[in-house]
């Protein structure tokens, strides 16, 4: 029977796995590599399972095109010049202090100042900001390989603690743009490549609210077990 | 799409995995987060309000003696919150409820701020605000006479709460102008505890190894609510106890938070804590369950040379008559329970055994401390991992200005002749009484700080007499913060800065054996006038002619970080300022100092046969024909003790007592006074004479409050500010009290009425009142009262927000002072009542 802890870090492997593919998925154009990878049947089966699949995309266009198309189309959707999609939270979300919506806003530094209370910072090599999508799921992605470390540490008041310390930044950040964002890339884009991850990104932030819940409830309730 | 689920999340997760580890999503990944997670306990903060990060500054505490490394955090110049050091070994990012409200401490509303002069009567209240040059111009009028003549010991100065750099400086101005008239306040807070522990150790201050330790037990300490060492020790000890099960059996007279929180609560009759201990080490030896580890280092009958077998012999005898049904029928406490708790003690793989005021604050209390070591000592629980171990705290070095050539002392700090047979660490609490008697002399001045001696000492209003007598004290300085029960005689009252507003370095011990060299640093500009002594001293001293080894109390920490090895490399100064914090990484801790071989070869080392110290002859003068223990100042000679054919550094004697190298649990220093050379039972007279209806007052510390600096600290006052007399369900029923009665405390010297709390949670015949408040001045939070200076009070809204009406009573009124005759402590537990209904 799997214990507790086990089952603690499956889920953060799960998730931790999810957030760095979407993190991926946003941070750059699509690569060859990518592609070629997506075309086994392992994630094509896992899309599948959500009724989604991409198998319209490789079929049309040869491989090399699609590679130059998705390259156009990151840049039209999320770069520009001029109407685009800005994937930072902080040209999402109303700033509490009455700011207009820009970039580095209000929004921006709070989620700077949350990863440096983790201890992290952007790396000088990234050329978006904090708040940046890719930024925000690679976050999340740290903090529950962190947590997963801690499961395994039998550190269980840690592993709570990052629990709650996703839970804030989900609150707090993650679930104040991310579903609007991607309302908005979707429909906004041609490409089925974008549409169909960031259905899946909606998807997967929107279930981040019920399943941190549960994790949380599940590692306390271990503890007053435990006790 | 479908919606997600965990079953198909699970499968995308899995898909997921599988494209990272690849690494095909993205070979020219460059990756938005830089670092590892890492979570530090703090060292940040942001205001509420606005959001925006407030300046952190590193610093220490100061509310208490443990002087906790710090953060504080400043917004718009103003000190808005005080934190742990997230960075330090010893706080491990904590701070108690007193830290935090520090805050009070620099902002109250009564704060004295500007230099004044009497201009009424003593106790008048009438003052005169003065400039800090005329206040100096006149304290250098009345001492450069003193210094002139040749008579510098009739300035004295007494102060409280002095350590580290705080009383370096302050010794260095003592030093060179002539003065060794130095008054402290160690009597009243534990003297004989560290006179105990020199008898044997040459040096003192015990740390617990709760990081290391399987089994606890406790004499008289309030571990959990407030310690010398509080913060470092005692959140080690509950980490000990939820992580690993270690036990902790508390003995207290009183059920106080930390006997709530042990595994048992042991009711104990006060003063019998060393016999209880004497009956465990009766169990132990009796039934074979004492360990022979650290007996080469033990001397436990009067032959230095004896062996293990003569020891162990020599033990059994000694405590052949404290059997535990003896210990039952003095104590209180069942035999049983002795018999259980010495044998887990003793078979535990390491185990602490913890004392404080509970134990030494009695007749004989250095005593009790000596049979605490004693027990340790058996089980091999003294200065081994997990056990009872000396402490270490951060060595600096520091700049030191030359000596005058006249220094001499007026001899009224030991105690009136007889008084204590060893007063390693002064009989402060007499100082009034004896400046009153003036057979030793008086000083012409008085100068006292971090003090309040009219509060803190015993018959309190006594020395209230005293400080207000000018035919007995005929000139009176103070530098303090609050205008207090002692300040109000003063005729020149100095601002001093808060702790929050000054430079330090800071040097207590650390509990886990590594030293922590932190630094105190200025959060924000002192408010008003108010001055560091550090800086004061200079300025004094040019005065009166001289100069010192530094400029100010900046200049003299900086100088310090750049002498102290260690901290000088690691950046000095600089780095101690962006820092606050500086532990040497490669420590591997305080243990097995005693085991050290030591280089005997040096020229004039002779071994004395009689004793089997190696020591310096020549280094102390005399012939290689002298005897050790027969020679003047020999114990600075000494070199080490020959145990089993090695030369090892052992015990060195580092105090006033001289000794061998071995822990001298048989005392020729104490058999010379006529005090019993071996731990042993000697009850307090005054409670073998007690009538049938007396009971014994204890006093206490609540977690709140220091002793008489912090009910001014309006978020602590709000917490605590009544003290109601604990008394046993069934004594209180025998006087006819219930709970909530006013009640009369009598003692021959004084009366208090205070309420009853009748509980179960104290034994029988003893009634405990804790010493923070019945303050007659303190601020209106602490006293009621606003100080009688313009503003105060009245500037801040929060004084009409006081819920409280009570402010509690003394009981310092009816408590003696009264001293152990062996370490000249002030004897807090002992005092013999009568109380009754009022």
């Amino acid at each position: 029977m799997a214990s507790p802890e086990n089952n603690m870090v499956e889920m953060a492997i799960a998730r931790a796995n999810v957030y760095g593919l979407l993190a991926d998925v946003f941070r750059d154009e699509p690569s060859d590599a990518l592609l070629s990878k997506l075309r086994e049947p392992e994630i094509s089966g896992a899309l599948k399972a959500l009724n989604l699949s991409l198998d319209d995309v490789f079929e049309c266009t040869p491989q090399e095109q699609l590679v130059e198309n998705l390259a156009l189309e990151y840049t039209r959707i999320f770069i520009g010049p001029g109407s685009h999609i800005s994937p930072h939270e902080s040209m999402h979300t109303e700033a509490r202090m009455g700011e207009p919506n820009a970039l580095w806003g209000e929004q921006t530094v709070a989620v700077k100042k949350f990863m440096e209370g983790a201890g992290v910072t952007i790396a000088d090599s990234f050329s978006g900001m904090p708040d940046h999508i890719t930024a925000e799921f690679e976050f999340m992605q740290q903090l529950l390989l962190t947590e997963c470390e801690a499961w395994k540490n039998g550190e269980k008041e840690l592993g709570l603690n990052i629990l709650k310390i996703q839970k804030r930044f989900y609150d707090e950040h993650l679930s104040q743009w991310v579903a609007n964002f991607c309302n908005k890339v979707i429909k906004a884009t041609e490409q089925p490549y974008f549409k169909q991850f960031t259905e899946v990104t909606k998807g997967f932030i929107e279930l981040e609210k019920e399943t941190l819940q549960e994790l949380i409830d599940e590692a306390q309730e271990g503890d007053r077990l435990s006790a | 799409m479908k919606k997600l689920n965990r079953r198909n999340f699970m499968t995308l997760a899995g898909a997921s995995g599988a494209v990272l580890a690849a690494g095909a999503s993205n070979p020219k990944k460059a990756r938005a987060i830089g670092g590892d997670v890492s979570f530090a306990n703090g060292g940040r903060d942001f205001s509420p309000v606005t959001g925006k990060e407030r300046k952190a500054i590193p610093t220490a505490c100061w509310q208490c003696v443990t002087r906790d490394s710090m953060m504080g955090y400043v917004e718009d110049g103003r000190l808005k919150k005080l934190e742990g050091h997230p960075g330090s070994i010893r706080t491990l990012g904590k701070l108690c409820a007193k830290g935090q409200a520090g805050v009070n401490q620099v902002y109250f509303p009564d704060r004295i701020l500007h230099p004044m002069k009497r201009v009424g009567k003593r106790g008048e209240h009438k003052w005169k605000r003065i400039s800090w040059d005329e206040a100096l111009d006149t304290i250098a009028a009345k001492l450069k006479p003193l210094r002139d003549a040749g008579t510098p010991e009739l300035f004295m100065y007494q102060y409280g709460r002095h350590k580290a750099s705080q009383a370096a400086t302050m010794y260095d101005f003592m030093g060179a102008f002539g003065t060794g008239t130095i008054g402290n306040h160690t009597s009243v807070c534990e003297a004989g505890k560290w006179t105990g522990q020199e008898s044997l150790w040459g040096g003192m201050y015990d740390n617990w190894d709760y990081d290391k330790t399987d089994f606890v037990v406790n004499f008289g300490s309030n571990q959990f609510e407030t310690h010398t060492n509080h913060i470092p020790t005692s959140q080690r000890l509950i980490r000990a106890m939820v992580d690993r099960g270690v036990p902790l059996y508390t003995f207290d007279v009183r059920l106080s938070n930390t006997a709530a929180k042990s595994t048992e609560w042991v009711p104990i009759k006060p003063g019998h804590d060393g016999l209880v201990m004497l009956a465990m080490i009766n169990v132990i030896m009796n039934e074979g369950l004492h360990r022979t580890d650290h007996f080469k280092y033990m001397r436990v009958t009067s032959d230095y040379h004896a062996t293990t077998e003569q020891k162990v012999a020599g033990i059994k005898e000694q405590v052949a008559k404290f059997t535990p049904e003896f210990a039952e029928s003095k104590s209180g406490v069942p035999a049983s329970k002795i018999r259980d708790i010495a044998r887990g003690f003793a078979k535990a793989k390491s185990a602490c055994l913890v004392t404080y005021r509970g134990t030494v604050m009695h007749y004989h209390g250095a005593d009790q401390e000596r049979a605490a070591m004693l027990l340790a000592a058996i089980t091999n629980n003294l200065d081994t991992p997990g056990g009872r171990v000396m402490g270490v705290g951060a060595g600096w070095k520091a700049p030191s200005t030359p000596k005058a050539k006249v220094h001499k002392s007026l001899h009224i700090k030991d105690g009136f002749p007889g008084e204590a047979a060893f007063p390693t660490h002064h009989v402060s609490h007499q100082v009034g009484p004896m400046i009153k008697d003036g057979h030793a002399g008086r000083p012409k001045v008085y100068w006292w700080s971090c003090y309040n001696p009219a509060f803190i000492n015993g018959d309190n209003k006594e020395w209230s007499s005293i400080l207000q007598d000018e035919s007995i004290m005929p000139f009176l300085i103070t530098s303090t913060i609050t205008y207090d029960e002692s300040s109000q005689y003063a005729d020149i009252i100095l601002p001093d800065v808060t702790y929050l507003e000054r430079w330090d370095w800071e040097d207590m011990v650390s509990a886990n054996q590594i030293a922590e060299f932190y630094i105190r640093q200025p959060l924000v500009k002192p408010l008003g006038e108010s001055r560091c002594q550090g800086d004061v001293w200079p300025e004094l001293a040019k005065r009166l002619g001289f100069e010192l080894a530094y400029k100010d109390k900046k200049d003299f920490v900086r100088q310090s970080c750049e002498m102290t090895p260690g901290v000088k490399e690691a950046g000095g100064f600089d780095y101690m300022m962006k820092e606050g914090v500086w532990h040497d990484p490669n420590d591997k801790g305080n243990y097995g100092f005693y085991a050290k071989e030591v280089d005997v070869s040096g020229d004039g080392v002779i071994l004395d046969k009689d004793t089997g110290v190696y020591w310096n002859h020549k280094k102390a003068g005399v012939g290689s024909d002298a005897k050790y223990l027969e020679t003047k100042g020999a114990k600075n000679a000494y070199v080490a003790q020959n145990i089993d054919g090695k030369a090892l550094s052992a015990y060195a004697p580092n105090t006033s007592f001289t000794k061998s190298g071995l822990l001298d649990f048989y005392s020729d220093n104490f058999k010379s006074k006529g005090l019993p050379p071996f731990p042993t039972y000697t009850p307090a007279p005054e409670h073998v004479a007690m009538g049938k209806d007396d009971m014994i007052l204890t006093t206490y510390k609540v977690a709140v409050h220091s002793h008489s600096r912090t009910t001014h600290c309006k978020w602590l006052t709000e917490i605590k500010h009544d003290n109601p007399g604990w008394i046993n369900t069934k004594t209180a029923a025998e006087r006819g009290i219930k709970d909530g009665d006013a009640i009369k405390v009598k003692s021959h010297v004084g009366e208090i009425t205070t309420t009853a709390y009748v509980t179960e949670g104290i034994v029988p015949g003893v009634i405990a009142i804790s010493h923070h408040f019945g303050r007659q001045h303190s601020g209106i939070y602490g006293s009621g009262k606003s100080n009688p200076f313009d503003g105060g009070a009245s500037a801040d809204p929060d004084a009409k927000n006081m819920t409280w009406k009570k402010h509690g009573v003394h009981p310092n009124a009816v408590i003696p002072n009264s001293s152990d005759p062996i370490s000249g402590t002030q004897r807090w537990m002992d005092t013999v009542v009568q109380v009754s209904k009022a």
